[in-house]
């Protein structure tokens, strides 16, 4: 055992809002299409590969993110488009496989135009230390810019007509069909705005960690613990599982020795599958 | 013939969200006799068959059947002890052909451990030789031999009943709980299955309970016959006697569509 | 075409034989029961890892990570506990699907398999760890004449094995036993009907698909005589999923096709010369590939290449 160190709270909550935003982003998309989408850990990382481009291309940082933002919706609504679209009548673990194939496919691609080694953002500065916690400005950013961008998709969802239709959705895709609602274009606003907010988690996730190929595939797990754990469909509950992860995931530092805190996800996911009464799809047996 | 009841559901209560779909329902189906169950759509039958074959759960009641409490019984236990039912929406194992459905139908077969494969392949083949003849009768009788290789997923919807008949026939049951088991199936057809259901209670004593939406058949082949709606039994009596039941009657113009 | 070429040869003929034996095991889950366990990965890695604990003493060459557990029994008893092993873990792990099913089935598998990777790479006194699990031995070097090589007998092994199992797979799809995984792959309700226990035929082919991967991962281990955590990863398990797929799920004979094409794909890289434009970029090019294979045989031949494209569109279109 190990003590309570404060340090491990903060960092649970930078942790945390880089899952929680991952996970609304996942949640949506999860809702609406109604299959497993390995390839979403793909956008992710092309966000941040996108944005490390641009960065050695020497544009500012804050138009690479946005850069990098942008890439990830177009190659979401892009393999919606071209792959997922071909497959919209099949089974979801059809879907699933599809989606292995075409995280393959973006993950090596990744490998080809950057190569297989890891970057860094290096986005450094003076760490000053606040009670007793030591805070990196790269913290902060990731903290900041998750709460700015959670606000801003909630904005969209309760304040605007699409974010309104995609919220119904999300929650039940007949009946806003039978309300006249065209999920059709709704399919692409979800795919584009899941991509987005993907790859700017992609970005974040490279900011606090580093940026390599397999990084989206690694991250998938605690973002479908948080998924899971919040409901699918739900993004407040994709929020709050997302912090409930971050956060017992560095806490569990003081139970578990820390080369097994992965294992805290991977345990929250397992027991949060085994513990639901039904899925959507994936139905428990009786 | 037997005159103790084979299936007996007592203060039987199941519970959806908000809908009671079952409603304190006492019912039981008379050993060696035809039960025919009719009621408006969302009366609650099919519910009421799931719990009997320990599908659903009850909330409430107990369920015996041959005088064994099964209430919590899972549905493979009560299957093996002879309670055997057939779905409403055809279960037709499409990837499988017609011949492998009906064979599934054959309880206890050796070849299902695969300890017996490597010790006894004789057993088991023996086992599947004499399963195969049954199945060729059965499938000849319901006119579905010449099918027995197709892959059951290409029947139409007729066949695709008789199949699940004739599966649940192959094992061998005491009790069988038919679902709209003529929906979609020729008149012709139809009769002939009616005759054969009849000469097996006769001849084997074997006890049906039917679900069946078309009033003439089930008068005119059931010893008994049970009204639901709305969850609850309206009356249960010999079919002379159900006929003259008003209450039915209007459940049936007021209710749901037939 | 000299010896250096043979050896090439009998590489990857003998990786194929081996991830052909894992594509059987999978084949059991996937084709005939309609599993969906993303776990094979961890049941190849407890079967190579409990073969060559078995099999080889600790020694103090390690210089981080110190192993202490090591026997020396002899090869024998490695295979066949690695087999026994990895099939109790199969049992295990497909306890789970007692509550899941389809995509939710996967997670929790892929979740078991990463943990298990996990135990691995940090157990540094039981496995190495993150170091290479080194000198495993191999069966009856030294022993063989020399004019063919070290791998080529074992390739024979191999392919004994290979058709073992496959006979054995084979035999036991066709049986009675297949018949209700087969059954329960297209609907579970149906077998339960008919007063089956579903679970307990669905524990018996995650037990046989995974020990089947546990009796290759031990001929892994001593074949490749040094084992390394990142040979156990996820993308292994996609790997041999996409095998199967691509081959014809279903099919044993498709399951092995698949494989070999795949391996070979992944392979091929070894007979390129490397001063070939973006050669050092065809290892990525080559699982783009493997990747693009997979959504167009799912798009176009769902069945795979061998499989039955009858049974894979009986149903489909409503009468």
């Amino acid at each position: 055992m190990v003590a309570f160190d404060p340090q491990l709270l903060w960092n649970g909550v930078v942790v945390g809002s880089l899952i929680a935003l991952a996970a609304l982003g996942l949640t949506l998309l999860f809702g609406l299409l109604n299959f497993i989408n390995i390839a979403y850990g793909e956008y992710l990382a092309w966000g941040a590969y996108i944005a490390l481009g641009a960065k050695w291309a020497d544009v500012p940082f804050i138009l690479a993110i946005v850069l990098g933002a942008i890439g990830a919706g177009l190659i979401a609504v892009i393999t919606d488009r071209i792959v997922f679209k071909q497959f919209s009548d099949r089974d979801p673990v059809v879907l699933l496989v599809v989606s292995i194939g075409v995280a393959f496919m973006l993950r090596n691609l990744i490998r080809v135009v950057y190569g297989g080694s890891t970057h860094f953002y290096n986005v450094g500065g003076e760490a000053p230390v606040v009670f007793g916690i030591r805070v990196l400005p790269a913290q902060v950013i990731i903290v900041t810019l998750s709460i700015v961008i959670l606000a801003i998709v909630f904005l969209i969802l309760n304040e605007t007509r699409i974010g309104i239709a995609m919220r119904a959705a999300s929650d039940d895709t007949d009946l806003a069909r039978i309300r006249g609602i065209d999920t059709k274009r709704l399919v692409i606003y979800v795919s584009l705005i899941g991509g987005v907010i993907a790859g700017i988690a992609g970005v974040m996730l490279g900011i606090d960690s580093n940026i390599n190929p397999t990084m989206g595939f690694l991250f998938l797990i605690p973002i479908f613990a948080a998924v899971i754990l919040g409901g699918i469909g739900d993004p407040v509950g994709a929020v709050v599982g997302g912090y409930a992860l971050g956060i017992g995931q560095n806490l569990s530092i003081i139970f578990i020795p820390s080369e097994y805190t992965p294992a805290f996800a991977l345990l929250i996911l397992i027991i949060g599958l085994l513990t639901r009464p039904s899925g959507l799809f994936g139905e428990a047996t009786r | 013939m037997s005159q103790s009841p084979i299936l007996e559901a007592e203060d039987v209560t199941k519970t959806f969200g908000g809908l009671v779909a079952v409603d304190d329902v006492s019912v039981s189906v008379e050993s060696g006799e035809i039960t025919g169950l009719i009621g408006p759509n969302g009366a609650g039958k099919s519910t009421l068959f799931n719990l009997m074959s320990g599908f659903y759960q009850v909330d409430d009641g107990v369920i015996q059947f041959d005088g064994t409490d099964v209430t919590t019984l899972r549905p493979e236990k009560r299957a093996k002890r002879g309670l055997i039912r057939t779905f409403q929406l055809t279960r037709e194992l499409s990837g499988m052909t017609v011949m492998d459905n009906m064979l599934l139908g054959a309880q206890d077969n050796p070849g299902e451990s695969v300890v017996s494969l490597l010790t006894d392949p004789r057993g088991v083949s023996d086992f599947e030789q004499t399963h195969q003849q049954r199945a060729e009768e059965l499938l000849r009788y319901i006119e579905l031999w010449d099918l027995r290789d197709e892959y059951a997923g290409n029947l139409s919807g007729g066949q695709r009943k008789l199949l699940e008949l004739g599966r649940s026939l192959m094992s061998d049951p005491d009790l069988l709980l038919l679902d709209e088991p003529m929906a979609g199936v020729n008149p012709d057809l139809t009769d002939h299955l009616l005759d054969r259901i009849i000469s097996l209670r006769d001849d084997q004593e074997m006890t049906f309970l039917i679900v069946e939406h078309d009033i003439q058949t089930i008068m005119s082949i059931s010893d008994t016959v049970i009204g639901m709606h709305n969850g609850q039994i309206l009356t249960v009596g010999n079919p002379d006697e159900v006929r003259q039941d008003e209450e039915l009657l209007e459940a049936y113009l007021g209710g749901g569509v037939i | 075409m000299g010896l250096v070429s043979l050896q090439l040869l009998v590489l990857v003929a003998n990786i194929a034989g081996i991830y052909s034996i894992l594509a059987i095991g999978m084949n059991m889950h996937w084709g005939d029961t309609g599993l969906l366990n993303f776990a094979h990965a961890g049941f190849f890695a407890i079967g190579a890892y409990t073969s060559a604990i078995l099999t080889t003493p600790a020694s103090d060459s390690g210089l981080l990570a110190n192993r202490i557990i090591g026997f020396d029994f002899p090869i024998a008893v490695g295979m066949i506990t690695a087999t026994v092993l990895a099939g109790v873990a199969g049992v295990l792990i497909g306890a789970t699907s007692v509550r899941l099913d389809g995509d939710y089935l996967a997670i929790v598998t892929l979740a078991g398999a990463e943990i298990l990777r996990l135990g691995i790479s940090n157990e540094g006194w039981l496995t190495s760890g993150q170091q290479t699990l080194k000198n495993i031995p191999r069966p009856l070097e030294g022993a063989l004449p020399s004019m063919l090589p070290y791998g080529f007998y074992y390739f024979l092994l191999v392919l004994a094995v290979l058709i073992a199992c496959y006979l054995t797979f084979r035999y036991l799809a066709k049986s009675p036993f297949g018949r209700v995984l087969h059954a329960i792959r297209e609907d579970e309700d149906v077998p339960k009907a008919l007063g089956r226990n579903t679970m307990q035929f669905k524990l018996k082919s995650f037990g046989l698909g995974a020990a089947v991967a546990g009796l290759a991962g031990s001929l892994w281990a001593h074949f490749i005589f040094a084992l390394q955590p990142t040979m156990f990863t996820p993308d292994l398990t996609f790997s041999v999923w996409a095998a199967v797929i691509i081959g014809g799920a279903g099919s044993y004979l498709g399951a092995i096709t698949g494989m070999t094409v795949i391996t070979l794909i992944r392979q091929v890289t070894r007979f390129i010369p490397s001063d070939v434009p973006l050669g050092s970029k065809l290892p990525y090019i080559r699982l783009i590939i493997i990747g693009a294979l997979l959504v167009l045989i799912l798009y176009y031949r769902p069945e795979g290449l061998l499989g039955n494209k009858e049974r894979a569109l009986a149903g489909m279109e409503e009468n």
